[in-house]
């Protein structure tokens, strides 16, 4: 007897889809609020996370009419704000879409490529959907292909980057965004005027501001936050408003000053100072943070790009004028950026240095996605770099599946476990009386 | 004072216990994990003290690794396998091993571990998702051959020709080995074939820039003589063999206890 299918084919693929993703979501999102010293105030960023993955909901725009999705750190969100529409950054940690995606792109692309290939194809994720237009700078071949891609399914825009930061690269950068302004109007239907462009500076410089005062606070020892809980906030910014996020980011921020005024800390243990770096993690592939601060150890630094970089740097401006805003956003974009699609990549080593004397870091762990090239590139440069100062470094290889979790936890904890053993250790000096 | 330390090693068969004291190794004692692994556990550290004349107070602390580490409620804390070998062959390593890799051969897992020159770990690389490579593979295969994993070494160690064992798999190489017997191969050739293959199978987790220092092999799989050989044979190097390979993990975390109690 087959049983009676209400349901057509399509239907009932779509439903497992959901399925698995929302569960996948709250899971992690369960094992985040696990994590003992959450601050108060986190609560905003937990509900974004789970309005977006768990409820499968579109993002609050507000007054904004348009969504705009972009990639990568290089995209200006001044500019899209600036045309009266909403960025939300769609770089995807998603296990479900990924599976989706693992039969559209080839075997060796990487996994955050693969996802948000699947997400696209099921067409079940509003906050893909919703977008009028998505922006994605080329910073690897996989996003030069992913472009490709998307453009069947949406208007795209790709930005070149260029793999030197040469007067020329800014000037031709420079273009770029003078065309992707163009296109903005086109979309929204309005114009981008002197006054809307220093608003949306000032709109983004908030955030800014809130974010730096953040970090300020969370390098201080010992411990306020916990890395994880950084990373929720960090990950969250991507669906929400700069202004609700860093209103929101604003009250986290007070919670910490509070802890400092009380001297309350995330746990009275010395656990070990990890600086995690690498290819980007993405909600809800969290696990190697999670991992990390479930064995024992500590984020204390964080130096990628859905993270603490995503809106490190300011734009600087020099000259007063409409040009000179657009100038400063493509400096900004180009010139600071420590993303491995650079040829010449010094900063980003001169960055990790700062990181570890600031947050005074024992060991870094490396995060490599399967198939992400560009960093795993500059592994063997920056181990060699940071063996010169003592600094341990563990190159850590995953995927977006949750079956390298125990190989990863044994990594992680051998390694956890090699920085506390280069501390001096406490005496034990209880007297046993029996087994 | 308490100047005595226990390690405990919680396999995946076996409960490997080590007594050290004065930075020495006094004592080692080993018994079937069976279901109760924390009272399997106090009564092996019971019996080390008796037999060594010793109090439980003269027991400064005892720390515990392995599959069951967390569950041995005797021990003070534990520690991953990992770091509990790299530490054990500072004690059990010959006086001219030059740290540099470690192979460790378990009964259900294989790894390698690379050393810097104070024997701290650099990094390593792990088998735990199969059977293949380790002392598993060699007991079901000395089963086959009617003989037992005592044998096995010294019984391929008689090989004029070597067979081709070209499964990775434990329960595919089994299937070709029955082959091999069915065909009337020797026992000690298709042996001498089975140890050049669980070689090639963990060299090739090996990583190729790791290659400063020297190559030392701890395990079970170390007291097996043909296996030694095949390494170096495959490697085209020296392989040096710990002092009580069984016992290195235990005797790394009792070496780990010596500095906390």
């Amino acid at each position: 007897m087959f049983t009676k299918r209400t349901e057509t084919l399509r239907q009932r693929q779509d439903r497992r889809f959901i399925n698995k993703e929302t569960q996948t979501a709250a899971k992690y999102l369960r094992r985040m609020k696990e994590l003992s010293g959450a601050p108060e105030g986190i609560e905003p960023f937990y509900n974004t996370l789970e309005r977006i993955y768990v409820d499968m909901d579109y993002v609050k725009s507000g007054a904004y009419r348009h969504t705009i999705g972009t990639y990568c750190v290089m995209t200006p969100p001044e500019l899209i704000y600036a045309a009266g529409a909403m960025p939300v950054k769609l770089c995807s940690g998603n296990y479900t879409a990924f599976s989706i995606g693992d039969d559209i792109a080839p075997r060796d692309a990487c996994p955050l490529v693969k996802a948000v290939a699947g997400f696209k194809q099921t067409g079940l994720m509003p906050v893909y959907e919703d977008c009028s237009m998505m922006i994605v700078p080329i910073t690897c071949d996989c996003k030069k292909k992913i472009a490709g891609m998307l453009s069947d399914r949406c208007e795209v825009m790709t930005l070149h980057i260029p793999a030197t930061r040469n007067d020329d690269d800014i000037e031709e950068f420079t273009r770029q965004l003078y065309e992707l302004m163009e296109r903005l109007e086109n979309i929204t239907g309005n114009r981008i005027t002197y006054e809307s462009l220093s608003d949306a500076f000032r709109i983004v410089g908030y955030a800014q501001y809130e974010l730096s005062e953040f970090i300020r606070l969370k390098k201080q020892m010992p411990y306020l936050i916990r890395g994880s809980h950084a990373m929720a906030i960090l990950n969250a910014a991507s669906y929400m408003t700069a202004g609700e996020w860093g209103r929101a980011l604003h009250s986290v921020n007070e919670t910490l000053k509070k802890r400092i005024a009380e001297k309350k800390t995330v746990t009275s243990k010395k656990l070990p100072r990890i600086l995690l770096t690498g290819s980007p993690i993405v909600f809800p592939n969290i696990k190697i943070p999670l991992l990390i601060e479930e064995n024992g150890g500590i984020v204390a630094g964080d130096e990628t790009c859905m993270g603490e970089r995503g809106m490190w740097d300011p734009a600087v401006i020099t000259d007063n004028s409409f040009d000179g805003m657009i100038n400063a956003l493509a400096n900004r974009a180009l010139r600071p950026c420590p993303c491995p699609t650079f040829a010449d990549n010094s900063q980003r080593i001169y960055r990790i240095k700062q990181l570890i004397k600031e947050n005074q870091i024992q060991g870094v762990i490396y995060h490599v996605l399967r198939g992400c090239l560009v960093y795993d590139f500059e592994y063997k440069r920056i181990e060699d770099e940071l063996g010169k100062l003592g600094i341990p470094v563990i190159r850590l290889e995953s995927d977006y599946n949750e079956e390298d979790i125990e190989q990863l936890r044994i990594r992680i904890e051998a390694f956890i476990e090699l920085i506390k053993l280069r501390q001096e250790p406490e005496k034990n000096k209880a007297v046993r009386k029996n087994f | 004072m308490a100047k005595y330390y226990i390690g405990l090693d919680g396999g995946s068969t076996y409960l490997k216990a080590a007594l050290i004291g004065n930075g020495r190794v006094i004592d080692t004692m080993v018994r079937n994990t069976g279901i109760d692994n924390d009272g399997t556990a106090r009564k092996i550290a019971n019996e080390l003290c008796i037999r060594n004349s010793l109090k439980p107070s003269d027991i400064g602390y005892i720390m515990a690794t392995g599959y069951s580490r967390k569950v041995l409620e005797v021990a003070d804390d534990d520690i991953s396998e990992i770091t509990a070998h790299a530490y054990g062959v500072r004690l059990t390593a010959p006086k001219e091993y030059r740290p540099g890799m470690i192979i460790d051969i378990g009964g259900q897992d294989s790894k390698i571990i690379y050393l810097d020159g104070n024997y701290g770990v650099k990094n390593f690389s792990m088998n735990d998702k199969c059977a293949a490579g380790t002392g598993k593979f060699m007991e079901v295969i000395a089963q086959i051959l009617e003989t037992t994993i005592d044998n096995v070494g010294t019984l391929s160690l008689q090989a004029k020709n070597p067979c081709d064992i070209n499964s990775t798999c434990v329960v595919f190489a089994q299937s070709e080995v029955i082959s091999l017997v069915a065909r009337k191969y020797d026992r000690c050739d298709i042996l001498a074939g089975m140890h050049q293959s669980m070689a090639k199978r963990i060299i090739k987790m090996m990583k190729k820039s790791e290659k400063g220092g020297d190559i030392l092999m701890t395990g079970g799989g170390a007291l097996n003589i043909g296996l030694h050989r095949a390494f170096e044979e495959e490697l085209m190097r020296d392989v040096y063999v710990a002092r009580y390979p069984q016992f290195n993990g235990a005797i790394g975390v009792a070496l780990i206890a010596s500095e906390r109690g």
